[in-house]
């Protein structure tokens, strides 16, 4: 068996060749088999330029010889092979190591800014490029995590969570480079660990780890409301920069109870919909409407973080044993595992779906690197981003290209990623 | 007919014969009574033979004497015949011999000779069959049958038998006669093979081995043996070269011309000696070796890929301690995890993150750190303190602390405040070494251990809510080297160098002492059950005590090479865990079934290695995370790991 027969196909047009059976070495590999690809091109388009690609063969990207690849994944080599190509994805190159003063508990991300928060009690703002723009101070303990609400021009409206036990909003003009603390929300007994805010950016949901009262409540949730807001506000025009006496203090709408452990992570799905992932190995759905309890589903290890993808509707999720896992949030029987991905050696304290391309996520863990992965290629990663120098805490994208990541070594890296691969990918 | 009545021809023979002969002359007579009286013609010759008459003209005599003269005897053959085809009565006409005349017999005489000759009586009237009537029986009638009086013998004792019993009574006075002797219920005779196994038997004659035999002689042995069997001469040389023991056949053959001509065996005693060595070497019963495979021996065991969860493999490592650690306690809610050590200072760590968010230093070296079991408030009742962390140091004794001590000799300060107005620190310092501060589960008493060898204030327990101090030992039954208050019911162990006490608090009585059987213990720990204990002592060995079983340990582990100084039990997982010296954790299953019949079952299932060796101390405490299968060890390295 030295020859197979093989069709090349792209969902790219700018790539595309004639739809012919091609007869290939079997022992061919990615390099040979863009080498043709390439050859042909060339000969079809006058002015191609060398473009390197990828294979996959049933869904699954080629990574050894395309024999092996074929026996391994049991594919028949009678018949004609349906191959096709993407343009690969090149290596996220880094750009920028941000220093800070402290261990990054959280890192967030929009087009232009880049909001983190810090062991040093603070939140900063930093532009793309890394120069420091802003600096929030106001919590009296480390900041765990942090998000964008909205922007309305040049104001913007961000939360930081801290170990303070309090979720503060912010309203930072970035014209005049002024913040402001608006409201102080309480509710939690315990540090707060984790906040979202829904997409339709009217409520938000934080979370405590260390909610543990009674064994049995632990999720709390606190949903204001814009328009609360904007009732409340001319009522009460005192506004003071310290924090603790800041007069707007919000109260929580809904406690949602059922975990049996401290909750890790919370994340938005959908407007109505959150989902929650908590140390005692399970995963829970919430309908926000009813604060009931939709469906569970049921893992055998702690769960550190998840991460919900709106373009290929699964959940990912970080957990103490290395793995990181997927999940179909809409199975009815619970505890099915799309795929497990296993190439970490620590615990995965980070993951993060990319906003663009419904098969790349990335994933932070406790050895160090950061891997960024594609849920075609199963065994192995794309790539390993090793910068840091110490545990790796959170990871973001951003739609602009930049793979943000923030560890405990005080410095955030940021990638650039070649974003033309979102155009082939979505 | 003359052969049917044969014998009738005679009739006084047959009156002879016959039992009943009255009865046949009676019947006979009515017919031919008055041909017969007529005539009367009797014989009186008796009963002789006829033939004795025969050449005589009479017969006999008649009854006057005379001459009965014989009839004349007219008929021929020729007449007879005639009178037989003739006469109808010729059937029944009868010869009499005795007057040798011819009698026709009557029609009842004939019946009655039928009836003779069917054998049934001559009377026909004669019922033989008619009803018995049973005067003499046994049944008792009121009258008698006879009316003969009774005799008077029956009414007096008989004198002989009077005689008798008095002999025998007499005899059995004297001893003569001897009462019967019981009979002997064993069987005489016996199966003397009925209780024999079949098995033994067959055994023993599998197990039976004869004495070897001796070869019997071949053409090698004999004095003239045919030409194959000799050797020639480089088998000769070959044979002399060999090895007594590895030769074929121990001597040569050799031909000799006649019999005659053989010489004396030289080598007869030297056989005869190996014959005797072989009966005596050889072996005369087959033993049976037992082949033991040593793996079998070992007890089957789950393997522990079965038994999971339990930690395998190091995930966290806190650092920052710049000396040994020597105590760690996790807070009930898991997250956060307090850590003392030599370099005088308490650290507090994110467990998650590994990550130091309050450092407190003391004045002296911290010995033991014991998280509050109860997170509500209850020392200073307000709403901003909800956790409380309990700190024992060790103080450097100053001037004065020995009028200190007998005044006021516990007393707490409030130093710190962790986290953000959440976490008090109450340090209470004492004037003494101390070695380990334990709490009771509900978090309101504390026991503290202060180990010295005559002083009888070893042992305190401070009641938090109320502030209170007590002494529960009034003497000192040795150095106490750690406490522990039973999880569920009023019991406290104490554990002394050697023993284990177990004192009930509210009786104020020594309930058990447990014998450790190790020289000294230097930690304990109580499974949360509350039946078990395990103690780890300085020479290696950790002593599991089931308490419902004995005062004995049930299992002894000698997994360590080094001292143990920490052992753990895991609050909800079936885990224990113990730290050694040789800076290994290990990690053992230990299930505590709720069946009191069944023991507990421990399996070692993980060695964790992590903590580098430090002045000849590797791991000095272990303690579990309080939900997770996660288990924390703090080193002489001064980094405390978490292994999951």
């Amino acid at each position: 068996m030295s020859q197979l027969q093989a069709r090349f196909f792209t969902e790219n047009k700018k790539y595309a060749i004639d739809d012919v059976p091609f007869s290939i070495p079997a022992a061919s590999e990615v390099a040979d088999l863009s080498n043709v690809i390439n050859k042909l091109l060339e000969a079809r388009i006058a002015d191609h330029k060398h473009v390197e690609f990828d294979f996959l063969v049933r869904g699954q990207f080629l990574r050894s010889s395309l024999a092996s690849h074929m026996d391994t994944e049991n594919i028949s080599t009678e018949e004609v092979v349906e191959i096709e190509y993407v343009q690969k994805f090149t290596a996220p190159q880094p750009e920028e190591c941000i220093m800070h003063d402290d261990w990054i508990s959280s890192v967030e991300a929009d087009s232009e800014w880049i909001l983190t928060g810090s062991y040093d009690k603070t939140a900063r703002i930093w532009s793309l490029e890394g120069k420091a723009v802003m600096t929030m101070a106001g919590h009296t303990d480390v900041v765990k995590d942090v998000a964008w609400v909205k922007r309305d021009g040049l104001s913007s409206l961000l939360l930081t969570a801290s170990l303070d036990q309090t979720v503060l909003l912010w309203e930072w003009n970035s014209e005049q480079n002024k913040v402001k603390a608006r409201h102080c929300c309480r509710g939690h007994a315990g540090s707060v660990d984790t906040i979202v805010v829904d997409p339709s950016r009217t409520k938000l949901c934080f979370i405590s780890l260390a909610e543990l009262k009674c064994l049995k409540t632990v999720f709390s949730l606190s949903v204001p409301t814009e328009e609360e807001d904007e009732v409340e506000e001319p009522n009460r025009p005192r506004k003071k920069q310290k924090t603790e006496q800041l007069g707007l203090t919000r109260t929580p709408l809904m406690t949602l109870s059922g975990h049996n452990e401290a909750v890790s992570a919370v994340l938005w799905t959908d407007a109505e919909e959150l989902c929650s992932a908590s140390w005692d190995h399970t995963i829970r759905l919430w309908d926000v409407e009813t604060g009931e309890q939709k469906s569970m589903l049921t893992g055998s290890k702690v769960f550190n973080c998840i991460s919900y993808s709106p373009l290929c509707r699964r959940l990912a999720s970080g957990s103490t044993d290395r793995h990181v896992r997927l999940w179909d949030p809409r199975s009815k029987d619970g505890s099915l595992v799309l795929l497990s991905l296993t190439s970490h050696t620590g615990w995965v304290t980070a993951v993060r779906w990319s906003p663009s391309n419904q098969h790349q996520l990335v994933s932070g863990s406790f050895d160090n690197i950061v891997k960024l992965w594609d849920i075609r290629s199963c065994k192995a990663p794309l790539y390993d981003l090793a910068a840091h120098e110490d545990r790796v805490l959170c990871a973001d994208w951003t739609d602009s290209g930049l793979i943000l990541s923030g560890g405990a070594d005080n410095k955030l890296y940021t990638y650039r990623y070649s974003a033309y691969v979102s155009d082939a990918g979505a | 007919m003359d052969v049917e009545l044969g014998y009738s021809l005679q009739p006084v023979s047959l009156i002879a014969l016959l039992p009943h002969a009255h009865f046949l002359l009676h019947s006979l007579s009515p017919s031919s009574c008055l041909a017969m009286c007529s005539q009367d013609i009797r014989n009186t010759v008796g009963n002789i033979p006829m033939e004795w008459y025969k050449d005589y003209p009479h017969i006999g005599y008649d009854l006057d004497g005379k001459k009965i003269f014989k009839p004349i005897r007219t008929k021929d053959e020729l007449d007879e015949f005639l009178d037989k085809m003739e006469n109808p009565d010729y059937w029944r006409t009868v010869h009499n011999k005795m007057t040798g005349t011819d009698l026709r017999l009557s029609d009842e005489q004939v019946d009655l000779v039928h009836r003779l000759q069917q054998g049934k009586f001559g009377d026909v009237n004669f019922n033989e069959y008619e009803p018995a009537i049973d005067f003499f029986s046994s049944e008792v009638m009121i009258h008698p049958v006879t009316n003969r009086p009774e005799d008077k013998r029956s009414f007096i004792p008989s004198l002989i038998e009077k005689e008798k019993v008095g002999k025998l009574v007499h005899a059995i006075k004297m001893g003569w006669i001897k009462p019967r002797r019981p009979k002997e219920t064993a069987p005489k005779y016996y199966d003397l093979w009925a209780q024999e196994d079949l098995n033994t038997v067959l055994g023993r004659h599998k197990m039976h081995i004869p004495a070897p035999k001796m070869r019997l002689p071949g053409h090698e042995e004999s004095y003239n043996p045919p030409p194959e069997y000799l050797l020639t001469e480089e088998e000769k040389l070959a044979w002399e070269q060999q090895d007594p023991e590895d030769r074929r056949v121990s001597f040569l053959p050799q031909k000799y011309s006649c019999l005659r001509a053989v010489p004396a065996f030289s080598r007869f005693i030297h056989e005869r000696f190996e014959r005797c060595l072989d009966l005596y070497l050889c072996p005369r019963q087959r033993k049976m070796r037992v082949n033991v495979n040593p793996e079998d021996l070992i007890p089957k065991l789950p393997k522990p890929k079965d038994l999971q969860p339990f930690p395998t493999t190091q995930s966290l490592v806190y650092r920052g301690h710049t000396s040994l650690v020597r105590s760690i306690s996790v807070s009930p809610s898991g997250q956060w995890l307090v850590s003392g050590s030599d370099d005088c200072t308490v650290r507090f760590w994110e467990v998650s993150t590994a990550r130091c968010l309050k450092t407190v230093e003391v004045s002296g070296a911290v010995k033991s750190v014991a998280w509050s079991p109860n997170p509500a408030p209850f020392l200073y009742p307000s709403p901003a303190f909800t956790l409380y962390s309990i700190l024992y140091m060790k103080q450097v004794c100053e001037l004065g602390a020995v009028e200190q001590r007998a005044v006021r000799p516990f007393h707490c300060i409030r130093i710190s405040v962790l986290c953000g107005s959440q976490t008090l620190l109450v340090y209470i310092c004492e004037y003494r070494a101390v070695r380990q501060v334990t709490w009771h589960g509900k978090g309101d008493y504390l026991a503290c251990v202060m180990p010295d060898d005559n002083s009888s204030l070893q042992v305190v327990i401070h009641q938090v809510s109320k502030r209170r101090t007590q002494n529960p030992f009034r003497k000192s039954k040795g150095m106490v080297q750690c406490v522990s208050f039973h999880p569920i019911r009023p019991y406290f162990f104490v554990a002394t160098q050697r023993y284990v006490r177990v004192y009930n608090l509210i009786k104020q009585e020594l309930t058990k002492k447990l014998m450790a059987n190790c020289k000294w213990i230097s930690s304990m720990a109580v499974h949360p059950g509350g039946d078990n204990v395990i103690c780890g002592s300085y020479d290696c060995r950790l002593a599991w005590f089931d308490l419902d079983l004995s005062t004995k340990p049930y299992k002894m582990l000698r997994h360590h090479k080094k001292a143990l100084r920490g052992v753990a039990y895991h609050k909800h997982y079936p885990l224990f865990a113990s730290g050694s010296d040789d800076g290994s954790v290990i990690v053992c299953h230990g299930m505590v079934y709720n069946d009191l019949l069944q023991n507990p079952l421990i399996v070692p299932v993980k060695v964790l290695k992590g903590h580098t060796i430090t002045h000849d101390l590797g791991v000095l405490d272990v303690a579990f995370h309080p939900s997770q299968p996660w288990v924390f060890s703090s080193g002489a390295d001064g980094t405390v790991r978490l292994f999951t």
